[in-house]
């Protein structure tokens, strides 16, 4: 059972060195995940208090782990989005994701906030990382005294609320096909805040030019990262054109329920959302037209 | 419970709960106050310091998962009676500093900037700067002072 404490004073500390040892000590639930901390160390402000006991696992080496094959990319979930972004710098097919390692928050909260805490923080609508993994259609690793899962991050993100304490995100697993990708976020200052929405995509062509396949994600607007799989099928076969899919993303705004927050109310979001699918298409556009 | 660091080159060891945040560790038990520990939440950039090289704010940082790390301040950019470093004395020359609040974490940013990148433009000098709030100075000394140490070498710390 999880107690939480006003501040920082009671809570313990445990620094297992492998995952097997983190496993056992998350295993009854009394104990929290710790990785960056730029997410637990503002629980005093946000009102939420601290944990009995954290495990910390930003050391354990499988966790760190960060490669890429011509078909895959495998991120440890102690990977930094400040280590992400430099080792994707340049890499044509998953711009959309360098780009939100590269955008989010600031230099300093990116050299310590994790990929998997963005993947596992419930509470954190506005975390880039997850529109963009799930554009790519990403899957994740999960450890628990039962062994080892895989699940898709659509699927991982619905399950989080419900799931039985003790498991650990290990891994995520980024299939690389062939194709276009893109991150737009609109923040109310030009960077350094949290975005009122994000918007990512995933587009083939075929040789035509027409959209062949789309996966298109959406950040920030309802409390969880979602895809938005109508919009996604309305494109296909049509040309890339930023337009077209700007006024198809307003035709279905009306199926996402926008979250009221201190940076923007929920109809903000939703009146802003078509023009950062606007944007997003237009900069796959000019990606398209110098190719 | 007691853990070991690096402060500045010299080994330290502070008693405290692990999960305080290293910010008040370097101000209260180590009485380094140039590291300031403003919003707490990692977004003014006031207590930005050096964590084994990695430009973090120690507002976010918990003392107990840096043990055995090397911590750097702004109070090793230089000596009393030593010469200020580059980014220093960048921003004597300029005028840039009005209350000094923000400076540390500002110094430490763009030393972090200047060790990855000595020659930045104008754009990744504002990029790295998002995290570091100033209600004072408007930054254009502050961007102008970055800007002209990028045509000399070493930012120094």
């Amino acid at each position: 059972m999880l107690t939480r404490h006003r501040d920082t004073a009671s809570s313990v500390l445990h620094r297992p060195v492998t995952v097997a040892e983190a496993v056992d000590l998350l295993a009854d639930g009394s104990a929290s995940v710790l990785a960056g901390g730029s997410w637990v160390m503002r629980g005093e402000i946000r009102g939420d208090g601290f944990a009995d006991a954290y495990v910390l696992v930003s050391g354990l080496p499988e966790l760190l782990e960060l490669r890429r094959t011509d078909d895959a990319l495998v991120i440890g979930a102690a990977v930094t989005h400040a280590q992400l972004a430099r080792f994707l710098a340049g890499d044509p097919h998953l711009a959309g994701l360098s780009a939100a390692a590269r955008t989010s928050a600031n230099p300093a909260i990116r050299r310590v906030a994790t990929v998997g805490g963005n993947l596992a923080t419930i509470d954190f609508a506005a975390a880039d990382l997850v529109p963009a993994l799930l554009a790519l259609s990403a899957r994740v690793t999960l450890v628990d005294a039962a062994g080892e899962r895989h699940l898709a991050l659509a699927d991982y993100l619905a399950s989080r609320p419900d799931a039985a304490p003790g498991a650990l995100l290990t891994q995520v697993t980024v299939p690389v096909t062939p194709g276009l990708t893109v991150h737009e976020r609109l923040t109310m200052r030009v960077a350094g805040d949290y975005p009122v929405a994000i918007v990512d995509a995933h587009v083939r062509l075929d040789a035509d030019g027409l959209v062949d396949e789309a996966t298109i994600a959406v950040g920030s607007v309802e409390p969880v990262a979602r895809l938005w799989p109508s919009l996604s099928s309305r494109l296909v076969g049509a040309p890339l054109d930023a337009g077209v899919a700007e006024a198809t993303a307003r035709e279905l705004a009306g199926e996402l329920r926008g979250r009221d927050g201190v940076e923007a109310q929920g109809w903000y979001r939703l009146q802003v959302l078509p023009t950062l699918v606007g944007r997003a298409f237009y900069t796959l556009q000019q990606e398209t037209g110098q190719r | 419970m007691t853990t070991e660091l690096t402060v500045n080159g010299s080994p330290r060891a502070v008693h405290n709960p692990p999960m305080t945040p290293l910010a008040r560790v370097l101000r209260e038990d180590l009485h380094l106050t140039g590291t300031k520990l403003a919003c707490g939440e990692g977004f003014c950039g006031s207590c930005t310091v050096f964590v084994d090289d990695e430009a973090l704010a120690s507002c976010l940082v918990p003392v107990g998962s840096v043990a055995g790390a090397s911590i750097r301040t702004v109070e090793s950019m230089a000596t009393p009676r030593g010469p200020l470093a580059p980014v220093q004395q960048a921003m004597k020359d300029t005028d840039a500093v009005q209350c000094g609040m923000c400076f540390p974490g500002i110094l430490t940013s763009l030393t972090a900037l200047l060790d990855e990148n000595p020659r930045p433009d104008r754009a990744d000098v504002e990029t790295a700067l998002v995290g570091n709030i100033c209600r004072c100075t408007g930054y254009e000394r502050i961007v102008e002072a970055a800007l002209g140490l990028g045509t000399e070498t070493g930012a120094g710390a």
